[in-house]
């Protein structure tokens, strides 16, 4: 005698069978564990995941699972589970002045560059003792060559109050945009007052200031100022965009900016952590990242094309001269300057 | 005897143990209550405690955030710009929504339910999205100063974006429906009969309207205005995207302290909001209530 099967019992059976077709996959991707990498979301996750965690890390038997949120979110979870023995994440994408933060607040590991197969091979500018770099543009000059003739040559020359309100600056990087400022004026990276002053008669002038990266581009295509400083790698996706903009290496050094990862001290998996480390840093990702997103590799045997390397990249006189952040004068006067943003040059 | 009474009730109107409304209930209320509650506390605290650049906070009671908040002028003239545009906005969909919930509640038309999902419409699309919707419109090069500039009417674009006009008028678009469809379905409650009597006692339809509807749908009129002054005292997207840089509201401050890990004064600009939120609409509703009782 039979009887029909119950819909409960046709269901249970379909989900044993798709949890055993499932069964020899997921032994496979769980071979050596499971990393867990917290990251902005966008192109830079989409890259990671197309650059180094497909062909290398899950072809190498690692389950990989991105954690996607803004570098504040992020920070402040890692601040938030600094007690915990077990935090949630094995690495962290975070800029190099967000990386000095964390570990200033005690929560990432010191690296060990033993144990990374490719640290040979890393920029000496690019080895922290807390965080390893990934990538790292430059801030230049930008201008539309159809509305300013003379190419600036400077940060001088960039903010300069002659411009009116044909120059243009982004909210969001106010920290750069005062340094920039600062080294236009004559200040340094941790004299900024001076940068502050002539943001102000640059403010009197008729200075635009745009919300983000998004609308100041929109701004330089639709003409509506054409002087500024950007990151060397964002012009070049605007110039693929067809947006009306030249790019200049300016005379005082150019403000480097650095993407890299760190290890938090609680990371679950601290050997999954270096294997994406190093992962990141061989030959293949580093020229994929040039080439997918404008950016320069972080180790010296990445080869990058000669045209792309001119439009991305610096000469090696330019990467002598690259000025970098004061991460300890940032991380305490983070809140002042940015209050002062706010207060005195947005009012 | 008066027990037995008692248990001869009909089964729907017994309440049982299991089922009663307090055990239904129940599970919701606690869940809200520790899901909301207990995080606002925590924040609370966190508003006593002191910002260090190192450590995020430090653990202390201090009211100095409290004390940097209102003796800044910087974060009052926020607070203010904040109800004002907030107050603003509650008045023209109050003003723009009492008309259009009216013929909605009171069609006979078949296209009702088409015309109400019209009104909805616009709540299938986020805020951010719907913001950049307007950018479009508004933008130097946008559809609104092109069309301007091609008639003639003007020769130089109009600066529309980062202004406070245009956030109000992207937060009258989110607001709106909210507004409409509360009254709308207080009004539809309302008997028509009592209009009509208002009309055949000779009362014009200003009068009905001041001495029968608007006292009818009061409840309606104060809940939609609850709420859309709340949506509006709480807008993120709509200022940041269409305000600009320079434009500031209390939702993008605190999410602004947040972002700088400074903690505690994020939390003490959080409790000042809505404090500020919870008071007004309390004391609206209190005077406007005993304004209509009399």
């Amino acid at each position: 005698m039979t009887r029909s099967k119950s819909r409960r019992e046709v269901l249970l059976g379909a989900a044993a069978l798709a949890g055993a077709a499932s069964l020899p996959r997921t032994a496979s991707a769980q071979e050596k564990g499971r990393i867990v990498v917290g990251t902005w979301g966008g192109d830079y996750a989409r890259l990671l995941h197309k650059n180094i965690e497909e062909p290398i890390l899950i072809k190498d038997g690692w389950e990989v699972v991105q954690d996607q949120a803004g570098d504040p979110e992020r920070r402040s979870k890692m601040l938030a589970e600094q007690r915990l023995p077990r935090g949630t994440s094995d690495v962290q994408a975070l800029s190099a002045l967000n990386m000095f933060q964390m570990h200033d607040a005690n929560t990432v590991l010191t690296i060990d560059y033993g144990r990374l197969k490719n640290a040979g091979n890393l920029l000496p500018a690019m080895k922290y003792p807390h965080g390893v770099g990934h990538i790292y543009s430059g801030k230049v000059g930008v201008y539309n060559p159809k509305m300013s003739p003379a190419a600036p040559v400077s940060y001088k020359d960039v903010f300069d109050p002659k411009h009116g309100n044909k120059l243009g600056i982004i909210d969001i990087q106010y920290q750069y945009t005062m340094v920039c400022a600062a080294l236009a004026a004559g200040g340094t990276v941790k004299d900024l007052e001076p940068g502050k002053k002539l943001l102000l008669e640059c403010k009197n002038a008729g200075m635009r200031i745009y919300p983000t990266n998004e609308a100041f581009a929109q701004g330089l295509k639709s003409e509506e100022f054409g002087i500024g400083v950007m990151w060397k790698a964002r012009v070049v996706q605007w110039q693929n965009a067809g947006i009306p903009v030249a790019a200049i290496t300016p005379t005082e050094g150019t403000l480097a900016y650095v993407s890299g990862f760190v290890i938090p001290k609680n990371a679950p998996n601290k050997d999954g952590g270096y294997a994406y480390l190093d992962a990141m840093l061989e030959k293949s990702a580093q020229e994929a990242f040039a080439v997918d997103m404008g950016y320069n590799p972080t180790v010296t045997n990445a080869t990058v094309a000669p045209d792309l390397n001119q439009r991305i990249g610096f000469t090696p006189d330019e990467i002598k001269k690259l000025v970098d952040l004061d991460y300890d004068y940032m991380t305490r006067n983070d809140v002042a300057l940015k209050e002062w943003w706010d207060k005195e040059l947005k009012s | 005897m008066a027990a037995a009474g008692r248990t001869q009730l009909p089964s729907d109107e017994t309440p049982t143990s299991l089922l009663s409304a307090t055990t239904l209930v129940g599970p919701a209320t606690l869940f809200v209550a520790a899901g909301l509650l207990v995080p606002i506390l925590i924040l609370l605290r966190y508003s006593f405690n002191r910002f260090d650049p190192r450590r995020m906070m430090v653990e202390t009671f201090s009211l100095e955030n409290y004390v940097k908040f209102f003796s800044d002028p910087y974060y009052t003239g926020v607070l203010w710009t904040t109800l004002r545009v907030a107050a603003l906005c509650t008045v023209i969909c109050l003003v723009m929504g009492l008309p259009l919930a009216y013929v909605l509640a009171r069609t006979q038309s078949r296209f009702k339910n088409v015309l109400i999902m019209l009104v909805v419409l616009p709540l299938f699309v986020g805020n951010a999205v719907r913001a950049a919707g307007w950018m479009v419109l508004f933008g130097s090069k946008g559809f609104l100063n092109v069309t301007l500039m091609q008639f003639g009417a003007i020769n130089e674009p109009l600066q529309i974006m980062y202004t406070e006009g245009a956030v109000v008028a992207g937060i009258i678009a989110v607001n709106l429906p909210y507004m409409v469809l509360t009254l709308q379905s207080v009004i539809e409650g309302i008997n028509r009969n009592v209009e009509e009597a208002a009309f055949s006692l000779g009362a014009g339809p200003m009068t009905m309207f001041r001495r029968v509807l608007l006292p009818l749908s009061l409840p309606g009129i104060l809940a939609g205005t609850i709420l859309t002054f709340i949506l509006g005292m709480n807008a993120y997207a709509t200022p940041v995207l269409l305000g600009g840089p320079k434009f500031r509201m209390m939702g993008p401050l605190i999410y602004g302290q947040f972002q700088l890990n400074n903690w505690p004064f994020g939390a003490s600009v959080a409790f000042v909001l809505m404090t500020a939120t919870l008071g007004l609409t309390a004391t609206a509703n209190i005077l406007v209530q005993r304004r209509f009782r009399r």
